[in-house]
């Protein structure tokens, strides 16, 4: 059976690697090709680049972090931010993506999902979707966590996998940066309503979030980016707890 | 040794060929098979009938290269074409270099089958030395069925058994990718290279 995948995420602006907490004060955690290649050595499954400040003017900055990124390692790379159109994406796999990240894109032209996905497949294609609670119910926000929409994240979630998704890539901006652990009744509500693999994101601060995240909340895959980069945690760490709890990971 | 990676004009080819440099290949990327190469590598991207009618397009000059002396790697989709057909987007033909037709894998709890997965030895080739066990990265939803057991080297298990190393002569094909695999896709392409060797 297929292994649950860490990802570690690296949130770059401006060719540098940042953190923030609910995604506001970004801080500066180096440079994305060896922050890469340390996660490849520590047993990262996959690494996933999102430039969360992408513009169509600093895409250059962009596609030399991805060139460079993709040239020294040997797992799969995720690359998202600022992608609108076709062209946009076939830039990226060229420079060395295997997969793209859409997110505020897809909001506006769902149409979007499908056009990549029967260009490059569904495999390459990965819907992010940031979600905010709101009393009982959550909303998907774009434009980095600024701007909300009034989509549910269960119900879009479906739609783009319809749609094409490949893969979800679900953030609660709650949890993000809080080291409070994921938001397991988000990822549960998604994970266990789509028929694609679901990648749960924000809040990671321990290897037992893992733990929940991949059992409990039914997640394929946890991503997380200042618990790794801090140094607080090492993927073998997570690897080890799961593991020794009978989760299968690639060793 | 010199590698030619044939551009059907889709997707990442750039990992594939900074993999084969890694083991200091010389590595060309064309749109058109050329003769001279150790090795002719049909990469893993785009949807089953448009490569298999690009590859079809050349079916002669492939079948000449390979009388030649160049040895083929097909890779994901690259060896699914290999095959006689596949279902995918409303099927079509693929090179039939190997017996078998590729469909959707059945029993999949998520689809498509996205991650790790530990390969089973069926048959022990040059290619298939240190690989027993180890975890290699899958990203596809079909697979080969109806296939000759004597051509599989290796298999998954994902919903179903299905074969992920195929072997002829002068031929192979891996269902994972190698060049995705850490540092068991560098002992495959280390296996790949003595088999280009021997």
């Amino acid at each position: 059976m297929t292994t649950k995948r860490i990802i570690p995420c690296l949130d770059a602006k401006n060719g540098k690697v940042v953190k923030g907490i609910n995604f506001l004060g970004l801080k500066d955690k180096g440079n994305p090709a060896e922050l890469a290649q340390r996660y490849e050595e520590e047993g990262a499954d996959e690494i996933v680049f999102l430039d969360v400040t992408a513009t169509m003017e600093d895409r250059g900055a962009l596609l030399d972090s991805v060139r460079s990124t993709a040239s020294t390692i040997s797992i799969p790379l995720t690359v998202g931010g600022g992608i609108r159109s076709v062209k946009d994406a076939s830039t990226l796999f060229s420079a060395g993506a295997d997969k793209i990240s859409v997110n505020t894109a897809a909001v506006r032209n769902p149409s979007l999902v499908t056009a990549i996905a029967r260009e490059f497949g569904s495999q390459a294609v990965v819907v992010a979707i940031d979600a905010r609670r709101e009393y009982d119910r959550w909303k998907v926000y774009v434009r980095s966590g600024t701007e909300a929409t009034q989509l549910d994240p269960v119900k879009w979630a479906k739609q783009v996998e319809e749609a094409g998704a490949g893969e979800i890539l679900l953030t609660s901006i709650d949890r993000d940066g809080t080291k409070n652990g994921y938001d397991m009744d988000l990822t549960k509500a998604v994970s266990f309503n789509v028929g694609v693999p679901v990648i749960a994101s924000g809040g990671a601060g321990s290897a037992q979030h893992f733990l929940e995240v991949l059992t409990e909340g039914g997640a394929d895959a946890a991503l997380a980016a200042g618990v790794f980069h801090d140094r607080l945690l090492t993927i073998m760490e997570v690897k080890k707890l799961l593991i020794s709890k009978g989760v299968e990971v690639r060793p | 040794m010199r590698a030619l990676i044939l551009n059907y004009g889709v997707g990442n080819i750039f990992s594939i060929s900074s993999a084969l440099k890694r083991k200091n290949l010389e590595v060309d990327v064309s749109s058109v098979p050329r003769p001279e190469y150790d090795l002719i590598v049909f990469p893993g991207v785009g949807a089953f009938s448009s490569v298999s009618n690009f590859l079809r397009s050349y079916g002669e000059t492939l079948n000449r290269l390979r009388k030649e002396g160049s040895s083929f790697l097909g890779i994901c989709l690259g060896m699914q074409v290999m095959f006689q057909s596949g279902s995918e987007g409303g099927g079509g033909e693929g090179l039939g270099w190997f017996q078998g037709k590729i469909e959707k894998l059945q029993g999949a709890p998520k689809l498509p089958h996205i991650g790790w997965d530990r390969v089973q030895l069926t048959n022990s080739s040059l290619l298939t030395e240190n690989i027993d066990g180890r975890y290699f990265y899958f990203v596809h939803s079909y697979v080969a069925q109806n296939y000759d057991p004597s051509d599989v080297d290796l298999v998954a298990n994902y919903g179903s058994i299905f074969p992920v190393l195929v072997e002829g002569p002068g031929i192979a094909g891996t269902q994972f990718h190698p060049e995705k695999s850490g540092e068991s896709g560098s002992l495959f392409l280390d296996n790949l290279i003595r088999w280009l060797r021997r």
